[in-house]
């Protein structure tokens, strides 16, 4: 291990019950790589994101996050930015009520002139083409679209300039141009040396995003290998790994 | 931030949350209202029965319809998966135990307050100075239910009975703070306030510190998966 290491895995693994989400899995990520993290559903991507973040405990074995536990470290966790299958937002608050909560929670010293900046990043500042009539920074999130909400989520993922970024499903519920300025945004924040772990059924939308493919299947690590630059190639080898509807 | 400001932080948010949707207080007061009605009807409650059921009348109310704000404690955060947001943030966990049980007391408090007035109209009980002692014992009772309920409403958060599962594990917990609640609020009502009052109060205020203390303690345990 590493002291350029953002994410070591030593045989860490996580059982629910009788049932083995991860077996004993080793894995080091170095600081600034992205990863392709792909598995069919209930393969196990999930749950080794949720062990990342610290979001819950290995049944056995170790995680670090820049050398720390994220679960006895706590400051460790502020190092991850999580954007997850669900948005994370409180949908009775406005945008900027759920951002300034974060941003309290997180210690920010300047949320208001951070809370523009993400705004800016996700294309939200005010006015903003990506704004429906209906949908305003000042109205409670329960009332925006799906698209809406996910870069609000996006948002909330960055506020506190992680220098990991756990991407779970991230291009899900987005329209074409959402999902072409989340591709921006991530490679921007890649371009800034952030860590990335992607998880994605859509291999297409990992281009030029990622630099290393891991495949997982049943808890266990199937593939460990630079990425394709042909995509057909890369769609090939995940082929056997994924759903056969997706 | 400091341990205090985050629990502040999420206390302030669950507030105004409720301002805007009244999802748990409504109920509450409904509740409560007619819980009294039906005690009305079941119950001749004047003169020296006032004394006798009244305070169990009230507090099981009370119980009865704080389990129902009480289990809603991490429903919003549940929607979203808004709870995984607020682990993820730096800091002791335990502190998002106390923002959630300072609002689940201010919740409790509310609604006792408000119910009273109607308790007192369903039960010909005569309103005064001499019902001030039994803001002590609202104030200490709601801190015993919120100290026991946000412990519990945590742990049965990830259960899949979790509406069920809730009274089943709380109940039995706030047993002794519940019949000193009666006690003190019987008390009370018969205007035998004094020595015989203050064993009670201290009995709550135990209570609620000691499972206050431990809550902090197993906090991050029970929230886990």
């Amino acid at each position: 291990m590493g002291g350029d290491d953002a994410i070591v895995l030593e045989g860490a693994a996580k059982r629910f019950g009788t049932h083995i989400a991860l077996h004993p899995t080793d894995l080091v990520i170095p600081r600034g790589q992205a990863v392709l993290l792909v598995g069919a559903n209930g393969a196990g991507k999930s749950t080794l994101l949720r062990l990342v973040a610290g979001l819950c405990r290995p049944s056995a074995g170790r995680v670090k996050i820049n050398g720390r536990d994220p679960q006895r470290t706590p400051e460790a966790r502020v190092e991850i930015g999580l954007l997850s299958h669900q948005t994370l937002l409180y949908d009775e608050l406005t945008t900027r009520e759920n951002l300034r909560f974060f941003a309290q929670l997180y210690g920010l010293d300047n949320p208001d002139e951070r809370l523009d900046e993400v705004l800016a990043a996700v294309g939200l500042c005010f006015p903003s083409p990506v704004l429906a009539t209906h949908e305003r920074l000042d109205q409670r999130v329960g009332s925006f679209s799906r698209g809406m909400k996910q870069r609000l989520a996006i948002a909330r993922a960055i506020l506190h300039c992680p220098s990991i970024l756990l991407l779970d499903e991230p291009f899900t519920g987005l329209d074409s141009s959402a999902s072409a300025a989340l591709h921006r945004l991530v490679r921007r924040l890649r371009q800034e040396g952030r860590t990335c772990i992607l998880v994605t059924h859509r291999l297409d939308e990992a281009d030029g995003l990622v630099d290393r493919l891991l495949v997982i299947e049943r808890g266990r690590w199937r593939l460990d290998q630079v990425l394709p630059e042909d995509p057909d190639q890369l769609r090939r080898l995940c082929a056997p790994y994924l759903d056969a509807d997706l | 931030m400091s341990f205090l400001g985050r629990a502040l932080a999420i206390l302030r948010k669950d507030l105004k949350a409720e301002w805007r949707t009244k999802a748990r207080l409504s109920p509450m007061v409904f509740f409560i209202l007619l819980m009294l009605l039906v005690f009305n009807f079941s119950f001749d409650l004047g003169g020296a029965a006032l004394r006798e059921i009244g305070p169990g009348t009230l507090w099981s109310s009370y119980v009865l319809a704080s389990l129902l704000s009480l289990s809603r404690s991490f429903a919003d955060e549940r929607d979203n998966d808004a709870l995984d947001a607020l682990l993820l943030a730096p800091g002791d966990r335990s502190a998002i135990y106390l923002g959630k049980m300072l609002g689940n007391l201010v919740f409790l408090l509310a609604v006792e307050i408000l119910s009273l007035p109607f308790f007192a109209l369903f039960f010909n009980l005569s309103m005064g100075f001499y019902l001030l002692p039994l803001l002590a014992v609202f104030v200490l009772g709601s801190a015993c239910m919120a100290s026991a309920g946000t412990l519990f409403a945590a742990l049965s958060n990830n259960m899949r009975l979790r509406e069920l599962m809730m009274p089943l594990l709380l109940l039995p917990m706030i047993l002794p703070a519940l019949i000193s609640c009666v006690e003190a609020t019987g008390l009370v009502l018969a205007n035998e306030c004094c020595e015989k009052l203050f064993p009670h109060l201290q009995m709550l205020g135990v209570y609620a510190v000691v499972f206050t203390v431990l809550s902090l303690m197993l906090f991050e345990y029970a929230i886990e998966e």
